[in-house]
C-alpha cells in the first residue's frame, strides 16, 4: 500500500513534468506576446501588457523601426504545399500499404526503402537535392524540389498508419463483396474505403502537419521564395521582437483549430455510423 | 447444357510454398443438391470451397458450373454467391444496404431492386433491423443477413463457409432445420463445409470426407454411416468399433479377417485385396448387443467377441457400458438399454459383444 503511494507521487511528478515541457514553451511565449510595443523586447519583464505585437503581425499597427514579418506569401506558399504534400502522401502511402497486403518477392525492401524517407537526416537530404540539382540544372523552388523532398518525408508516415489501418482490416469483407458480384475498383471504393477512412483522416494529418513546418528540406531546397519557417528563421539573423511570439501564438492557434476540424470530422463519421445504426437519421431528414 | 450444377474435375491446389492444399478432387453435383463437405481443420474442405468461389486460384484442374467452365474467371463473374464463417456484413451499411449492394451492379431498375430487397427482409424476417447496422444485430440475425445478402442476388450455388460456427447450440440447431428447409424451397444448389460431421451427416444429401488434401469418401450420410470405405471415415464418423486383423478371404460381397478375438466377418468395401492384408472390421455401435457369457443368443451366425465389464451406467433409456477385452483395448459403447441383455450384469462380469456379420464393414488399412 505505502510502496503504491509512492510510487503514485512519482507518476504524479512525471506528469507534471511532461505537462510543463510540453506547454511550457507555449506559455512562456504566450504571455511575453503581450509585451509592450513597440519598445518591449523579448524578455522579461512584461512592462506593460498590449495587443500591440498582435497588431503589428496583422498590419494594423502604426509603422515604426520594427520591420513587419515578411509572412504574408510565405504562409500561403507552406499552406499550399502542406495541403499537396498532404493529398499525394495520403494516395501513396494508402495505396502502398494496400500493395502490402499481399506478400510479394522483396516486399521487405520496398518497406526499407520507402520507410527510409522518414529516416534520413533532413539536412543530408536537402543538402544532397540541391546538390542534384545544382549538378542537373533544375530550378530549386518551393513547388518542385521541394514538394518532392516533403512527399519522400511525409509518404512513410502515411504509409506506417495505413499498414497499421489494414493490418486490422477483416479481409472477408472485401471478398465478400466481390462474391457477391461487385468489382474489385467499385469495392474499394464502397467497402474498402469508407472502412479505413478515419486512418486516412489520421494520415492526412500526419502529412499536413509534418510538411507545414518542415525546415531542414526546404531550407535547401526552397529556393528564393520561401516557406514560412525559413522566413521566421530568415528574421532571426536581424533581430528578434515579440512580433514572433504573436505569430507563434497565431499558428499554434492555427493548429489547434486543424486537430480540432480533425476531431470533429472523426466523430462525425462515428457518430453518423451510430446515428443511421439507430435509424435516427430518417428522423432528423 | 450440363445435367450438373457443379463439376469439379482433378481439381489442385498447391500453395506457392509448394504445399498441397488438395489434390485429385472429382465431384459432381446434381440442381438442388444439398452437399455437405466434412473433415478435420486443415484437409482442404475450406480451399476448395473458396476455389469454387474463386477467392482461392485453382492450380490444376477443372471447375464447371452448369456446364460452364469456370477456373480461370474472377469471383465476381461467378454464378455463386459465399456465406463466410464470421458473415463479413458490411458494417457502415444498414442491414437495406447490405442486402441491396451485390444488386447495384447488375442491370436491374430501382423499383424491382427495391422489390427483391423488401421481399428478402420480409422473407428472413429482418423488418425490425432493416435500417440498422451490424453493430445491433443478434447472430442469428446476422447469419440470416449474410444469408440473404447472397440469395438475393440469386445465384446458381450457394456456399456456405461453416456457416454455424459462431453460434450456440440452441440456435444451431433451429437454424440447421432453417437452412434445409429454405434449400429445398429455393431449388438451389447448397455447398457447405463444416468441421462437425454430425451437421454434414444431418444437413447433406450427400456428404465428401476429407483428409489431407484429399477425398475419402463422397457418399449419402446414412451409406457413409454403416459402411465406410477407408479406416480415416470409419473412426471420423459415427461412433464405430474398431477391430484390426489380417484379410483371410475376400469374394467381394464378404470378407473374413483374423483378429485376436478369433475371425470376423463383413462386407468389404474394396474388390480384391489379398489375404494377409492388413485390415479392419466396422462395426456401428448401434448394431452390437451385450450378453452374459454363454447366454443363449436370438439369433445364429452372430460374431463374437468377448470381455469383460469395467463400467457400466444404464441411465433411462440410454446405457453407458465399458467392456475391456482380452488384449486389454478397452471398447466403450454409448446404446440402448435393451441392447444390453441378461441380469446382474455389473463390473467385473464377462460379457460377449454379439452382432450381425452384415452390418459389419470390412476396410483395408492404408498402409
Amino acid at each position: 500500500m505505502h510502496q503504491l503511494r509512492s510510487l503514485r507521487w512519482i507518476l504524479a511528478l512525471y506528469t507534471a513534468l511532461f505537462v510543463v515541457f510540453l506547454y511550457g514553451p507555449f506559455v512562456v511565449m504566450g504571455i511575453l506576446s503581450f509585451q509592450q510595443g513597440p519598445e518591449g523586447g523579448p524578455q522579461f519583464p512584461i512592462v506593460d501588457p498590449s495587443f500591440f505585437w498582435y497588431k503589428h503581425v496583422l498590419g494594423f499597427a502604426p509603422p515604426s523601426r520594427v520591420a513587419p514579418l515578411p509572412i504574408g506569401e510565405a504562409l500561403t506558399r507552406s499552406l499550399t504545399l502542406a495541403f499537396a504534400t498532404m493529398v499525394v502522401s495520403t494516395v501513396l502511402g494508402t495505396l502502398t500499404a494496400q500493395a502490402f497486403r499481399t506478400r510479394f518477392r522483396g516486399s521487405g525492401f520496398v518497406f526499407y526503402l520507402v520507410v527510409l524517407g522518414m529516416m534520413v537526416p533532413g539536412v543530408l537530404l536537402g543538402l544532397g537535392m540541391a546538390l542534384v540539382a545544382t549538378n542537373l540544372g533544375i530550378e530549386r523552388t518551393w513547388w518542385g524540389t521541394a514538394f518532392v523532398l516533403h512527399v519522400v518525408y511525409t509518404y512513410p508516415f502515411a504509409f506506417l498508419v495505413m499498414l497499421a489501418i489494414f493490418n486490422r482490416f477483416d479481409k472477408s469483407v472485401e471478398e465478400a463483396a466481390w462474391a457477391l458480384g461487385v468489382p474489385p475498383g467499385r469495392t474499394f471504393r464502397k467497402v474498402t474505403f469508407p472502412m479505413i477512412f478515419p486512418g486516412v483522416l489520421s494520415a492526412m494529418l500526419f502529412a499536413l502537419t509534418l510538411s507545414y513546418d518542415e525546415f531542414p528540406r526546404t531550407l535547401f531546397t526552397g529556393g528564393s521564395e520561401v516557406t514560412m519557417p525559413i522566413a521566421i528563421y530568415g528574421t532571426f539573423a536581424v533581430e528578434i521582437h515579440p512580433n514572433l511570439f504573436a505569430f507563434g501564438v497565431l499558428t499554434t492557434l492555427f493548429s489547434f483549430s486543424l486537430l480540432a476540424v480533425y476531431g470533429v470530422l472523426m466523430s462525425v463519421s462515428v457518430r453518423k455510423a451510430r446515428l443511421r445504426g439507430s435509424g435516427i437519421q430518417e428522423d432528423l431528414a | 447444357m450440363s445435367d450438373f450444377d457443379l463439376e469439379l474435375k482433378q481439381l489442385r491446389k498447391v500453395y506457392p510454398g509448394g504445399t498441397i492444399a488438395v489434390e485429385d478432387f472429382d465431384l459432381q453435383v446434381s440442381r438442388g443438391e444439398f452437399i455437405s463437405f466434412v473433415g478435420p481443420s486443415g484437409c482442404g474442405k475450406t480451399t476448395t470451397l473458396r476455389m469454387i468461389a474463386g477467392l482461392e486460384s485453382i492450380t490444376s484442374g477443372d471447375l464447371f458450373i452448369r456446364g460452364r467452365n469456370f477456373t480461370h474467371i474472377p469471383t465476381e463473374q461467378r454464378p455463386t454467391a459465399t456465406i463466410f464463417q464470421n458473415y463479413a456484413i458490411f458494417p457502415h451499411m444498414t442491414v437495406r444496404e447490405n442486402i441491396e449492394f451485390g444488386l447495384m451492379v447488375r442491370k436491374l431498375s430501382s423499383a424491382e431492386i427495391k422489390r427483391r430487397v423488401d421481399a428478402m427482409i420480409d422473407k428472413l424476417e429482418l423488418g425490425d433491423v432493416a435500417d440498422q447496422k451490424e453493430g445491433v444485430l443478434s447472430g442469428g440475425q446476422k447469419q440470416r443477413l449474410a444469408l440473404g445478402r447472397g440469395l438475393v442476388t440469386e445465384p446458381d450455388i450457394l456456399l456456405l463457409d461453416e456457416p454455424l460456427g459462431a453460434l450456440d447450440a440452441n440456435l444451431r440447431k433451429s437454424i440447421q432445420e432453417e437452412l434445409k428447409i429454405l434449400q429445398r424451397e429455393l431449388g438451389i444448389t447448397f455447398v457447405f463445409v463444416t468441421h462437425a460431421q454430425a451437421e454434414a451427416l444431418s444437413m447433406g444429401d450427400r456428404v465428401v470426407v476429407m483428409n489431407a488434401g484429399r477425398v475419402e469418401q463422397i457418399s449419402a450420410p446414412f451409406e457413409l454411416y454403416t459402411r465406410p470405405k477407408s479406416p480415416f471415415v470409419a473412426r471420423f464418423i459415427g461412433r464405430n468399433k474398431i477391430i484390426s486383423g489380417r484379410l483371410v478371404r475376400s469374394d467381394g460381397t464378404t470378407a473374413e479377417i483374423a483378429t485376436e478375438f478369433g475371425a470376423l466377418r463383413g462386407v468389404p468395401s474394396f474388390s480384391g485385396g489379398d489375404a494377409g492384408n492388413s485390415a479392419m472390421a466396422v462395426v456401428p455401435s448401434e448394431y452390437v448387443d451385450v450378453y452374459t457369457t454363454g447366454a443363449e443368443a436370438a439369433e445364429d451366425g452372430l460374431d463374437v467377441v468377448a470381455g469383460r465389464v469395467t463400467a457400466y451406467d444404464p441411465v433411462g433409456q440410454v446405457a453407458f457400458i465399458a467392456v475391456t477385452l482380452k488384449d486389454g483395448t478397452e471398447v466403450r459403447l454409448e446404446t440402448y438399454r435393451e441392447k444390453v441383455h441378461g441380469r446382474g450384469i455389473e463390473p467385473g462380469s464377462e460379457v460377449e459383444l454379439r452382432w450381425r456379420p452384415e452390418r459389419t464393414t470390412i476396410v483395408l488399412d492404408a498402409a
